[in-house]
Formats: structure tokens, sequence, C-alpha cells
């Protein structure tokens, strides 16, 4: 009995040591933090980071005590918190957080002449659609009618029919694929949609003269083959000739010579390569410029983040020439809103934010702003003002405003990875700013 | 045992199903909004838990074999069933989830996802049972991983199919998918095929092919020299665990209306995988059908109030730690388990109602039996 309590303790102080490594951790997935010291360094900063943020946020509190605010107006947040992908759900929650404590800082919300603060619900998914589910059933019975989430499309798919017939407004930030939006419904979403993405992609490559593509990509994720779709009906429009195409099992393939090997004799000078950054960083692009493919790699938003998962001691001139189309770029984003998103992003959690950072916080942006126009915070109010597609949203990743589905008729940005002789290193820029003519 | 014993105890038994069944009845006539949004939903995940371990206990422990594949066989069913609603709705053979012909395509559904799955596990059975030990789970292993490859590449019915966005809000629109309202109003179902489903079962492991592939587990080369034909039996017993695999499949398209093919990996984030399954029959204890329904209960619940659930939130700041981290709490809940009920919560015993007035006599029993042990150690 003994050992048995014995082996129990050590099992507990176990879990709780390492649960408490974990908590302050919450700006970048573990198994990032062990990968490279680098990034171990990045996330320590930023914990510390944190923790200025939250000292500085609890006097923000403080001092907007004075602020009389008539009420609470809870938002629910529903996103992938642990697991594989929480990573996506951690950088929207600092998104939505950041907004918010700004907007409640800024003196509330608006309505009917009285200010209202904000507060957010957060609910974690673990990437997986029946907790989602769970999830948005919980935060509708805790009265939440205006939920931002999930991370992923996977997710975000399984609630969406929830929202219309509870009557719930959802709002995801991150969720491409195209089918999440359907003509005017609750649902509405902060990011461009996959299709939108293969477009621009296909036309990059129009415009810079590319003549014979390639693509390699993966039918069986929801993700990668609309991509694949929408690149191939824009690159047939635009006269480009797909000269091989090529298939892999599952998004976390880990071979992918035989593809490209198959792209070099078809003589590809360029080849689009929808995939996650988990997959492109060790793997992908390695083993393409192993095989003798020194065209351009063209990715979509998936990509971003790859510096993350390149392995230490990796030859990292081949991560040159790797460009991928995103949502917004800190460096070309000018506008007022975006620099002082950016400035006060570093500022709080000393990092540069990045896409489900800016997209997370532009939900909120979105919806406080449906909420001061039409002068109510409950569902179907906001709904209503959310579904003008009249109105234009000025936030952090661009101006826009929504189309009849709900999605957001905006501009791209054409990012890459660039290796520099000199100190031998990669680096991300941003290259430049993306629309359809 | 007497046989009107027997008797009684098949009456008390039958009762307390007939009032389970009224009781989810009178909840779906009741509505509310905890109801709806908390109570049913987590009812019918239950329900499809409970049908899932039970399912796999038949060939894990009743059988003794290892099968890691389990939730191939429910995803077999659930897009079975989701394909079939859905055929049925476009032939306009039902306009709105209610009325007879809305049942009949649910029980033609829920039927065809089993018995699509049994094929299945015949299909996987007749050559994999021929193997033994670790080189049946990694068959059972590559089948889960296989069937999931399989559907994903299936033009219809893969990620780009059934899986996500409209084409999911299809099949909640018009297949077989409810929402939480229709949960309500069909809960009778969800309880009712986990009566059905578990009877059927307990049946089984109580007749004389029960007998015979306890006989199998225990010794093989015994049961063989007694006449039994241990290929026959394997691959019967693996067939109808997959069969009720596939019902569970149909239920799961029912209550999630979102099919996505990560939810029957071999692990993912949920409880939903077929490692969990496996540790579900672990946990309550391989052998014992009511164990299996325990423990997925259990499971499901701690899972569910982790994340939902009140009591995290009046738990210290520490503990809260824990607790964002779900799969901690589920490892160290496991590690109790088998500290202290090294075979499982129930072992291989039957939880039976008429048998509650003997507990405080058999706890009795268990402490005298333990502290005289312990004395006669301490004299030695």
């Amino acid at each position: 009995m003994k050992k048995k309590l014995l082996s129990l303790l050590l099992a507990l102080s176990l879990v709780v040591s390492l649960a408490a490594c974990g908590s302050s951790d919450s700006t970048s997935g573990s198994s990032e933090s062990e990968s490279s010291d680098a990034a171990s360094d990045t996330s320590e900063a930023a914990s510390s980071a944190e923790t200025e943020a939250e000292a500085e946020a609890s006097t923000v509190e403080e001092s907007s005590d004075s602020v009389e605010f008539a009420g609470t107006i809870t938002l629910g947040m529903i996103g992938p918190m642990t697991g594989s992908l929480a990573v996506y759900g951690t950088h929207v929650a600092n998104g939505v957080n950041l907004a918010i404590e700004q907007i409640n800082a800024a003196g509330g919300v608006t309505v009917g002449g009285e200010s209202y603060e904000l507060a957010v619900e957060s609910k974690d998914d673990q990437g997986d659609s029946t907790e989602c589910l769970n999830a948005m059933n919980a935060l509708i019975s805790d009265g939440i009618e205006l939920v931002i989430g999930s991370a992923t499309s996977g997710c975000t798919s399984s609630i969406t029919s929830v929202a219309n017939s509870e009557g719930v407004v959802l709002i995801t930030p991150s969720g491409t694929a195209d089918a999440l939006t359907t003509e005017m419904d609750y649902v509405f979403r902060t990011c461009f949609k996959d299709s939108f993405q293969g477009e621009l992609a296909a036309q990059y490559a129009a415009d810079e003269g590319y003549t014979k593509v390639g693509i390699v990509y993966c039918s069986a994720d929801t993700y990668s083959a609309g991509l694949r779709d929408a690149f191939t009906a824009a690159a047939e429009e635009l006269g480009l000739e797909i000269v091989a195409e090529e298939s892999v099992a599952t998004m976390t393939e880990v071979d992918y010579t035989n593809q490209f090997t198959k792209m070099v004799e078809a003589g590809a000078e360029l080849v689009f390569v929808p995939f996650y950054y988990d997959v492109t960083g060790p793997y992908l692009v390695p083993q393409a410029r192993s095989v003798g493919f020194d065209g351009i790699l063209l990715g979509a938003d998936g990509v971003d983040n790859t510096e993350t998962t390149i392995p230490d001691g990796a030859d990292l001139s081949v991560y040159n020439d790797f460009l991928f189309v995103n949502h917004y770029s800190t460096e070309l984003a000018t506008s007022d809103i975006s620099v002082s998103f950016v400035e006060s992003y570093e500022e709080a959690y000393g990092e540069t934010p990045n896409n489900f950072d800016a997209l997370g916080y532009d939900a909120v942006l979105v919806l406080t702003q449906a909420i001061e126009s039409c002068g109510a915070f409950d569902a179907d109010s906001v709904q209503a003002a959310l579904a003008d597609t009249s109105v234009v949203y000025e936030v952090s990743t661009g101006t826009f405003s929504f189309d009849d589905t709900g999605t957001p008729i905006k501009t791209g940005v054409l990012m890459g990875y660039s290796y520099t002789e000199g100190d031998d290193s990669v680096t991300k820029i941003a290259i430049t700013t993306l629309s359809l003519d | 045992m007497k046989k009107s014993e027997t008797r009684t105890r098949y009456l008390v038994n039958f009762l307390a199903v007939v009032l389970l069944f009224v009781i989810s009845l009178v909840m779906s006539a009741a509505g509310g909004d905890t109801l709806k949004l908390k109570v049913v939903p987590s009812i019918w995940q239950c329900c499809y838990l409970i049908i899932m371990a039970a399912s796999l206990n038949l060939v894990l422990g009743f059988l003794g074999q290892l099968s890691l594949g389990h939730c191939g066989f429910m995803a077999v069913g659930a897009y079975t069933a989701a394909l079939i609603s859905l055929a049925f709705q476009r032939a306009g053979f039902y306009e709105e989830k209610s009325g007879p012909a809305f049942l009949l395509v649910l029980l033609l559904s829920t039927l065809a996802a089993g018995v699509l799955a049994a094929v299945m596990g015949l299909l996987v059975g007749i050559p994999a049972l021929r193997l033994k030990g670790d080189y049946l789970a990694i068959i059972t292993l590559g089948f889960g991983m296989i069937i999931v490859n399989v559907i994903n590449n299936l033009p219809f019915c893969g990620q780009q199919g059934l899986g996500q966005g409209s084409a999911s809000s299809a099949l909640y629109a018009t297949g077989l998918g409810f929402s939480n309202d229709e949960k309500v109003q069909y809960l009778w179902v969800a309880v009712l095929m986990v009566i059905l489903c578990m009877t059927a079962m307990l049946l089984f492991v109580r007749s004389k092919y029960g007998r015979a592939i306890r006989a199998i587990r225990d010794n093989e080369i015994a049961a063989a020299t007694s006449g039994i034909n241990v290929s026959y039996y394997k691959v019967l017993t693996f067939t109808i665990s997959a069969f009720f695999a596939g019902v569970t499949g149909a239920l799961y398209s029912c209550c999630n209306a979102a099919l996505a093919t990560t939810s029957f990996a071999f692990t993912n984030g949920s409880i939903l995988n077929s490692v969990f399954i496996v540790v579900m029959v672990v946990v309550g204890g391989m052998g014992s059908m009511t164990g299996s329904v325990i423990a997925a209960v259990a499971l499901f619940l701690l899972n569910y109030t982790i994340k939902n659930g009140a009591w995290v939130s009046a738990l210290p700041a520490f503990l809260q730690n824990i607790f964002a981290y779900p799969m901690l709490v589920y490892s160290v809940a496991l590690i109790v388990v088998i500290l202290f009920r090294p075979r499982g919560i129930m072992g291989s015993r039957e939880f039976a109602l008429c048998d509650i007035p003997k507990w405080p006599g058999m706890i009795k029993a268990y402490f005298t039996s333990r502290f005289k042990g312990k004395e006669a150690i301490r004299h030695e």
C-alpha cells in the first residue's frame, strides 16, 4: 500500500511540475520549444514579457475603474488551446485578449449612450469537432450570443449549423474553407477563403511570367485539395500550363522526393505546395531541393511559421525562393491601426504578431463596430449589422467589407523566405500586396 | 442459482431498463435550455461511447485479442449511415426529420451501417485472426489507418464530400444529423439503441458462443482440443464486434452532424479514438460489460466536466493549470485505476441490481480479509 501511494505521489508531482512549466508557456507550443534552443529562448522571453503585460493590464484595469461601465458584454471564444494545433488557438486568444484590453482601457463599447465592458469566456476544443460542439453548446447555455471561433475549418464546420439553428453569431478568425459561410446567416469570418488564396497564387505566377507550373498537394485534405482546385481553375484561365500534378496520402506525409522528381522531369518552374508549416520546414522544402528542384516553391497561409519547424543544423540555403500567400504582413501593413496593433502586440507579448493574432484581434474589432453601429448586443441585431455589405471595416489586416456570404473582400500579401549567405540565416520577408484585378 | 432467483433478477433488470427508457421519454418531453444544450448532447455522446467500449470488450475482454483499429469500423458505419440517409432524402423519400418515413430511413441506415462494418470486420478478421497477439494488433492498427485514408480519398464521402463546410450542413439540414432540438426529440432513439445493443451483447456473452470464446481466451489449445472451432469463433466475435461499432457510427453521425475522419483516428485530441476506447475497456475491466459502461460514462464525464464543469474553477490555481491539459488528467486517472484496481474497476465481474443489498457484507469481508492478511505477514 505504501509503495502504491508513493508511486501515485511521484506521478502526481510529475504532472504538477509539467503543468507548472506549461502554464507559463502559453505563447508557443511545447513541442516547438523543445525542438530548438532558439525557440525556447524566445518563448521564455515571451513568457516574461507576458507577466509584465499582465501586470500592466491590472494597472490598466485599476485606472479604468474610474469609467463607470453599465454592464459587461461577454464574448465566447473557442479554439485549440492544447493539442497539436495549440499554436493556432493560443495566438487567436492573444489577439482577442489584446483587443479586449485595449477597448476596455479606451472606455469600453458604447451601446445606447452607455459604455459596456468587454469580457471573454474561452473554451478549448483540442482541435476536435465533438469537443468543439460541446464547447459551443456550453457557451450558448451560459447565455453568450457572440462567439469567436474556431481556429480550424474542420472544427468550425461542426458548429456552424448550431450557430444558425440557435441564432448565435459565430465569427471565425481563421477558418478558410470555402463552404463555411453561406448565404446571409449567422456565420462570418475575418480571413479570406481558400479559393481566393488559390486564385491569388495563380495570379502571382502569371504576373511573374511563369508558364510551366506544377502542383504537389494532398487530395485527402479539404484545405489542400480546395486550394489546388482554385489554383488549377485560375491557372487555366490565365493560360498557365500545369505540367505535372502529384498527390500525397496525408497532410503529415514525410517523403516528397518522388513527387518532386516528377516535377523536375516535367520541367516545372514553379510548384504550388498547399501544406502546413509542420511538414514544409523539416521535409518538403529540403527534399524538393535535394532532388534538384531549384525553382519557386509557392505555398499558402498554412506555410506561415515554417521558420519554427526548420530542424537544427539544416542547410538553410534550401529555403530561399520559398514563397507563400498570406493574410497579412507586419511590414506591408501601413495603416494607423495596423501599426498600432503591431506596436502594442510587441509591447504586450514581446514578439511579432502572426496571422492568428491579427485575425483574432480583428474579429473583436469587427464585432465591436457592429455592436456600436446597431446599438445592441443581442445576436439578431449584431447579425443584421454584420450582414450589411456596405459597411467598411478598417482593421489591422486591411480595410474590407463582407460579401453576401459573410466572407471579407480583401487583399492578400506575398511573403517568402530569403537566405543570406553572409551570416548563413533565413529571414521571412514580405514581398508585395496581392489582389485580383 | 435457483430458477426463481434468476427470474427475479431478469424481472428487476427489465423494470430498471423500462424505467430508464421512460426517463428518457420524460426528458424529451420536458425540454428546457440546460437540458437541450448540456444534458442531452452529453447523453448522446455517452450512448455511443458505451456501445463502442462494450463492443470492443467482446474482442478484447472476452476473446482476448487486442484490436487497435476499432474506430475504423465506426468510421465505416458513420459514413455509410450518412450517405444512405442523404441518398434517401435526395430521392424525395422524406422531407422533414419526423414521421414514420424518417424513422424507417433511420432504422435502415443504422442497420446498413452495422452490416457494412460487419462485412469489413469479416474481411479483416479472416486473415488477421490467424495471427496472434502483437501481430493482430498491428493488422487492426493498419486497418484503422487505411480505412481513414480510403474514406478521405473517396470523392463522394471524403473531406470534400461530407466532412466539412456546406456538405456537413447538408448532412445537418437534410440527412441524419440532428440539431439540438432534434437530439432532445430523438433522445429515445439513442437510449433504445443502447438498450438493444447492450442486451444483444450480454446475451451473446452469456450464450454457448460466449462460453466458447471465453474458453478460447483462457486457453486456446485446450479449447481446440475440446472441439471448439477456434478460427470460426474468433472471426464470428470480431464480426459481431464490428457490427456494433458500425451501429455506433450511425449514432455518431446523428449526434455530430459533421463528419471528419480525424474523429476516427488512432489518436486525436478528444476521447473518441481507437486508443481511448481500449483505455475505456481496460479501466472498466476486461471481460465485464457493465464495467465498460461505467468506464465509458466515467471517462466521458471526466472529459466533459474538465472543460465545461464548474468544479475546476473552484480548485486552487496551481491545480487548475493541470486541468488546462486534459491529457495529463487522464493519465493520472489511469494510473490511479491501475494502481488500486489492476484488473479494472469491475474486474471480470458484472454489476447487478440484485447484488446491491449484498454489498455491505462484501465490503466488510474484503476489509477483514485484507486486515487478516497483514496480521499474518506481521507474525511471520
